[in-house]
């Protein structure tokens, strides 16, 4: 039971790093990245790629692929993003629905629908002994890593001056900027950022999970209920709900498995019905 | 209610009409219009592509060149054609394809269809047409069940022929008590009960057996919960497929169930699964393949010539299509005419040998192929000595024994 | 000239209907059929959309309802294929009603999310469910029942399935045109300045969200008896992606434009079947980029910008962005005066 538990979070770590870059982006850009599940997939094939082309690991792996995808972000953003920031954030949607095709595509076209291979770090290959039960080291790790850069992402928006703007303009974008603050200076990085944490999550990804073009399409779908179900706009909501959709969906396959795909979507929808702005959002996010 | 009106009025007008034109055409000729034309209808671009897709074609191809090359002047007609289409893994595109290669492309066989419901909505359309179909690249059993018709024949591989060979072969081996974990949908619900019934015919209990959700990335629930069933699982059977079941794998060794007594038994796995996870990670499971690429000095030969052609060895569906199109045209050839009942005939019962297929025989009572299939084991790595080299095969199923009884379900 | 002409609606819509008929005789008719349930398909997404501001992208839970409803129907009760649709289209409505109601609640970006995640629940539902619904092997073997009548040529079937497309049609027009349709599109403007005039705003979305659930599920009804089954593909995201695309393509808020992007993009995937082409996906996501950056207003709305512009007369642009207060607050106003608030 408690494994069950512990399991539970483990994968609620993917969700919850998934769910933090797309909060971010939203705060701050007011955009839903719908390519968000594909920059996963990219992260778990640039793993893939600088182990198979260039014989990089995985150590170095996790540095070097969220960068360069950080960096893909950036250019992304300046390209296009930005052109659309003033309109309508559903064409945003819709231009980054289009550009996770693209993406999809350009991979499956390259290295096929097959999954990839890619090993377990030899360092993490072994169990570890948690005290009440024996786990996967490389599951202790993920878990460990995304509590870290969930838990350094929140100090860093809460006690940092980038990470005051960016939460003012997240929280209060109209009062931030009349209070004559740049906030256009930081909407590039933090894209960037937000990008860079869903290449970490694929990276992450690599060792454990199937590596196709298509692993992030379906994932992406629920990482919106958890977004939801956190709450608009809050940064926090979005890790917490991440970590607790994954226990419950755990225990649900264990408990109720006949509901256990569609028990995000219920709980979606009963929080919709009892809060409608989420667990941890505010009304105000409401139009 | 105006809505109702109009379109039961336009109808009956189109009843009037249908009476002048139109309709199939009937036989007579010996070969329609001068030439037969052979349509690959599959998955070129989705997650089927790399199983089967383009390179299916090409062993269509090589099958008409080695039937021409066979019968030179002695053949029914020199005019071959292959066409394919891509559907995209969409079944209504596969569903309007298909009408359209049998009406306007003038298609005498559709070959290949994978995925189940493509594969049953053009076994429909074979039948309102009668033309002929033969499916490949789809496992329900409900194709020679109760969705069989006259003019469809399945070919290669079913649920119940992965999960019976394994099934039985591991039981049989020592392995009694099973853990089965299936996708939740209606090919892991088919494979769970075909699996069970196969167990406990050789004498094994399956301790439990839990659906899994499908699509999904986290299998650990099943894994964390295997030691501790009562009485403890000596195999874990999964029927889960391509990503679902490299994801298994993958934590099935993080938790490293093999030292903990139990062993894994895959009921559906191609060898692109094995490529993906690497030979280590799967050494010593045993499934059933219905060909492999270098199992004999024969199916090898082939597979040359076929790398020769794509850059690739071949998949069993590649095979399989090329063994479809030569037992079409040999029927054909037997029959005279492509006319589509008489080769329905020179098909029924007939028996064979060929590089895919082994003591073959098309059952004439459900039109399922029935032949020779493999039950194999993952070879570990230091053993694979070239590319794709991955299998040992342990023993081969007798083709009466590897397919289901027919069961009187299907009414031709 | 010719363009000033056609610009004209009487015109417009006489043509229409000569092509809608004609259509079969041009291309292939089970093709023809897909292109007009897609384009009701379409036209429900943009009722939503351009004119309610609120962009479904769950819209195939309501047509691949109605699609398996309307198969359900005609497979187990022998009744004809036309109730089995009205069937199919009801059940449809009926759906849209909870998830209305709990995604109406939020708007622009959230409801695109939410709509997303309640038609992949209702995916995993219809896949696992496969006593009723055949699962992966789909709902197989449809009849189209016609009291004894023989459509299984897909050329007469054409005929039998067009009425009620262009009924659905007429229906989007009808309520784009009525005073419900207007205050509609004040919500989509001004929402607050609609709430503030009393108009129960979360009540007009939720009817405009039924209505349009119900076309689409009028389309899926005819696409499910056209192809003789329904799949798992009816009720997948991808599904409601393409129809976004459509209206996208062929322009918001325009409903021509949707019926425009329904017929190119099934020609599309129709050419794409045998071009031996296999980017399909990049192709795709290419239309999505390429509309989203350059051409918003879609085919419909750039052609019609440019024909106004050659006449010079000046049509309201109808696509929501940037929403032009003034106006909006004006029809807001007319339509309270009409109505007696």
């Amino acid at each position: 039971m408690v494994e069950q538990a512990f399991n539970g979070l483990v994968s609620g770590a993917f969700y919850a790093l998934l769910a933090l870059g797309l909060a971010v982006i939203f705060g701050m850009l007011g955009v839903v990245n719908f390519a968000h599940g594909a920059f996963y997939m990219l992260g778990a094939f640039g793993a893939f790629v600088l182990l198979d082309s260039f014989g990089i690991g995985f150590w170095a792996a996790l540095l070097i692929v969220p960068v360069l995808l950080g960096l893909a972000g950036v250019v992304l953003e300046r390209l296009f993003i930005r052109r659309l920031a003033a309109l309508d954030p559903l064409y945003n949607f819709l231009l980054t629905f289009g550009l996770a095709l693209i993406l999809q595509d350009v991979v499956r076209s390259r290295y096929g629908v097959q999954s990839q291979q890619y090993g377990r770090p030899g360092l993490l290959d072994g169990s570890l002994n948690l005290g009440l039960f024996e786990y996967p080291a490389y599951q202790v790790f993920v878990l460990a890593l995304s509590a870290l850069v969930c838990g350094l992402v929140w100090l860093a928006l809460t006690r940092t001056k980038v990470g005051m703007i960016v939460r003012a303009s997240t929280e209060k974008p109209e009062l931030t900027r009349a209070l004559g603050i740049d906030v256009a200076r930081w909407v590039t990085p933090v894209f960037g950022f937000g990008i860079a944490l869903a290449g970490l999550a694929g990276v992450l990804a690599a060792p454990m999970r199937a590596i196709n073009p298509l692993m992030g399409a379906d994932l992406i779908i629920v990482v919106f209920a958890v977004v939801v179900i956190g709450g608009l706009g809050s940064v926090f909501g979005s890790v917490a709900a991440g970590f607790l959709i994954g226990l419950i969906s755990a225990l649900g396959n264990l408990y109720v498995p006949a509901l256990s795909q569609t028990l995000v979507f219920i709980l979606m929808a009963a929080v919709l019905l009892w809060r409608p702005a989420g667990l941890f959002g505010r009304e105000e996010g409401l139009v | 209610m105006k809505a109702l009106g109009l379109s039961a009025a336009v109808a009956t007008v189109g009843a009037l009409l249908a009476g002048c034109g139109g309709g199939p055409g009937g036989g007579g000729g010996k070969i329609s219009d001068g030439s037969v034309t052979l349509a690959v209808l599959n998955d070129q671009t989705a997650i089927y592509a790399d199983l089967s897709g383009k390179n299916s074609v090409e062993a269509v191809k090589m099958a008409v060149a080695d039937f021409t090359a066979r019968y030179g002047d002695k053949a029914v007609t020199k005019d071959i054609k292959v066409i394919s289409a891509d559907h995209q893994n969409k079944p209504d595109i596969a569903n309007s394809k298909a009408q359209e290669l049998y009406d306007r492309q003038r298609a005498d066989v559709i070959l290949d269809v994978p995925s189940s419901a493509a594969a049953l909505a053009v076994a429909n359309q074979a039948k309102a047409k009668k033309k002929i179909f033969m499916d490949i690249g789809a496992a329900t059993t409900e194709l020679e069940g109760k969705q069989c018709n006259k003019y469809t024949f399945h070919y290669g591989y079913n649920t119940y022929m992965l999960a019976n060979g394994t099934g039985s072969t591991v039981t049989k081996d020592g392995s009694k008590q099973w853990y089965i974990v299936y996708p939740d949908y209606a090919f892991g619900q088919d494979m769970n009960k075909s699996f069970t019934a196969a167990i406990q015919k050789a004498g094994g209990t399956v301790v439990k057996s839990d659906p899994a959700p499908f699509p999904n990335d986290n299998f650990s629930t099943f894994l964390l919960k295997a030691p501790g069933l009562n009485p403890k699982p000596q195999v874990l059977g999964t029927m889960q497929a391509g990503g679902d079941l490299v994801n298994l794998v993958k934590q099935y060794n993080e938790y490293k169930l093999q030292d903990k007594g139990i062993d894994l038994a895959v009921g559906l796995m191609f060898i692109t699964d094995i490529h993906s996870l690497g030979p280590d990670a799967l050494a010593g499971t045993k499934f059933t393949d219905p060909w492999y690429w270098n199992a004999t000095p024969q199916n090898r030969a082939w597979a040359d010539k076929f790398m020769a052609k794509t850059g690739k060895r071949p998949s069993f569906a590649h095979a399989a299509n090329y063994s479809a199109a030569t037992q079409y045209l040999e029927a054909v050839q037997r029959a005279g005419t492509d006319n589509s009942d008489d080769v329905v005939k020179a098909l029924e019962g007939h028996k064979f040998n060929d590089v895919f297929a082994d003591n073959a025989e098309i059952r004439a009572q459900d039109h399922l192929l029935l032949h020779d299939v493999e039950l194999a084991q993952v070879k570990p790595a230091a053993e694979v000595k070239e590319p794709w080299d991955y299998e040992k095969i342990l023993k081969t199923v007798p083709a009466n024994e590897a397919f289901q009884p027919a069961d009187g379900s299907c009414r031709l | 000239m010719i363009l000033r002409l056609l610009a004209r609606r009487p015109v417009l819509l006489a043509l229409a209907l000569v092509v809608a008929f004609a259509l079969p005789w041009l291309i292939y008719p089970p093709v023809a059929m897909d292109i007009a349930a897609w384009a009701l398909f379409a036209v429900a997404v943009d009722l939503l959309l351009g004119y309610g501001g609120l962009l479904s992208f769950g819209h195939a839970a309501f047509w691949g309802t109605s699609a398996y409803t309307t198969g359900l129907i005609a497979l187990h009760t022998g009744l004809p294929f036309p109730v089995a649709i009205v069937g199919g289209a009801l059940a449809a409505a009926v759906l849209a009603v909870p998830i209305g109601y709990l995604s109406v609640r939020l708007s622009g970006i959230y409801f695109a999310m939410v709509t997303l995640a309640f038609a992949q629940m209702i995916y995993f539902i219809v896949n696992q469910w496969r006593d009723v619904t055949g699962g992966e092997n789909g709902l197989q073997g449809i009849p189209r029942e016609l009291f004894g009548l023989d459509l299984s040529d897909p050329f007469l079937f054409y005929y039998a399935g067009l009425p009620f497309v262009l009924v659905g049609l007429l229906v989007a027009w009808r309520i784009v045109r009525s005073p419900f349709g207007q205050v509609l599109m004040s919500i989509r403007d001004n929402p607050s300045r609609a709430r503030a005039l009393g108009y129960p705003v979360d009540r007009y979305r939720l009817l405009a969200f039924v209505l349009s659930a119900a076309l689409a599920g009028l389309g899926g009804g005819v696409f499910a008896i056209s192809h003789g089954f329904a799949s798992l593909h009816d009720v997948y995201w991808t599904t409601s992606g393409q129809a976004v695309m459509m209206v996208v393509l062929g322009g918001i808020g325009t409903l021509w434009g949707a019926v425009l992007g329904a017929a190119l993009i099934v020609s599309l995937n129709d050419y794409l079947a045998t071009a031996g082409f296999e980017e399909t996906g990049i192709i795709t996501g290419l239309i999505f980029v390429v509309i989203v950056l350059l051409f918003r207003k879609g085919l419909w709305g750039t052609a019609r910008d440019l024909t106004a512009a050659r006449s010079g007369r000046h049509r309201p642009a109808a696509v929501p962005d940037p929403p032009s207060s003034a106006s909006s607050s004006e029809r807001l106003d007319q339509v309270a005066e009409r109505s007696g608030r």
